[in-house]
């Protein structure tokens, strides 16, 4: 897996993806708050596709990993272009994370179908590895702005 | 779009995710991350009702293509078919062939404009 640039990274990260105070409480209803605001942004021409996908993609194994943290994600054929989407719950919600504790936040990475796996895995890996670290994980339970979000995920001494 | 239609990209989405899942290599990575992937069954269930709602003829047209190809049903953006990047005649878009699924003349997929 060839690791990717910071920069790199953030530079997926649009300010019009970000929601920073999700309405949803529940794990379905989240997947389609967070599917209907990349249509709204135009991300994508078909939301029922998406959350099907989303959906079946939870049923293969939850992609809530715990320490509040979800990382759903897949391919599609109506995914316009590789789309990251940044969400917070303030209070957390039940996601059937593996630790069994609520998730607050979301990384949602989407990659249209006639690009290869390797688009979106090397995303989901350099993210995961970015937020192992407790303060930056505290920090982005906090955030409610995107030059915030933007400071936390490029912060190295984070 | 008629519903047929929606019922193969579906169907799409799903066999892309499966076959993913069956790929060692995907699913090694994916499991070093973290993710747990233990319901492929859940997700073959799911394709058969998928398979059983669709109409037949399409379904086997679609099987067919799967055989060569990991996309056999792709939308058009642009005038290319983006399986193989041939421009596509002007006539794919005109206003009778919208609501049809077409084929691509130089590779065979399953084409529609979304
Ligand atoms: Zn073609």
């Amino acid at each position: 897996m060839k690791s990717m640039e910071a920069s790199k990274l953030i530079s997926f990260f649009e300010e019009d993806l970000c929601i920073f105070h999700l309405r949803s409480r529940k794990k379905m209803s989240v997947l389609t708050e967070i599917v209907h605001h990349l249509a709204v942004n135009n991300k994508i021409s078909d939301e029922h596709f998406i959350i099907e996908m989303l959906k079946n993609r939870e049923s293969l194994g939850s992609t809530g990993l715990g320490n509040g943290v979800a990382f759903p994600h897949g391919r599609s054929l109506a995914i316009k272009e590789l789309s990251v989407l940044f969400a917070r719950s303030a209070s957390g919600l039940d996601f059937d994370a593996l630790d069994g504790k609520p998730t607050k936040i979301f990384f949602l990475i989407l990659a249209p179908s006639d690009k290869g796996s390797e688009t979106y895995l090397a995303i989901l890996s350099e993210l995961i590895g970015l937020i192992q670290k407790p303060a930056k994980l505290k920090n982005l339970f906090e955030v409610t702005d995107y030059q915030a979000l933007v400071k936390i995920l490029e912060d190295k001494d984070l | 779009m008629r519903d047929e239609h929606r019922l193969l990209i579906a169907l799409q989405d799903l066999d892309i995710m499966i076959k993913e899942v069956k790929d060692k290599a995907t699913s090694k990575e994916l499991q070093s991350l973290g993710f747990k992937l233990t319901g492929l069954s859940e997700l073959q269930e799911a394709r058969e009702k998928l398979a059983k709602k669709t109409p037949k003829g399409l379904l086997q047209r679609y099987e067919k293509l799967t055989e060569h190809f990991t996309v056999a049903i792709l939308p058009v953006t642009g005038n290319l078919c983006l399986g193989c990047f041939v421009k596509l005649p002007t006539s794919f878009f005109s206003a009778v062939s919208r609501n049809e699924l077409q084929t691509c003349e130089n590779c065979g997929r399953l084409l529609y404009i979304p």
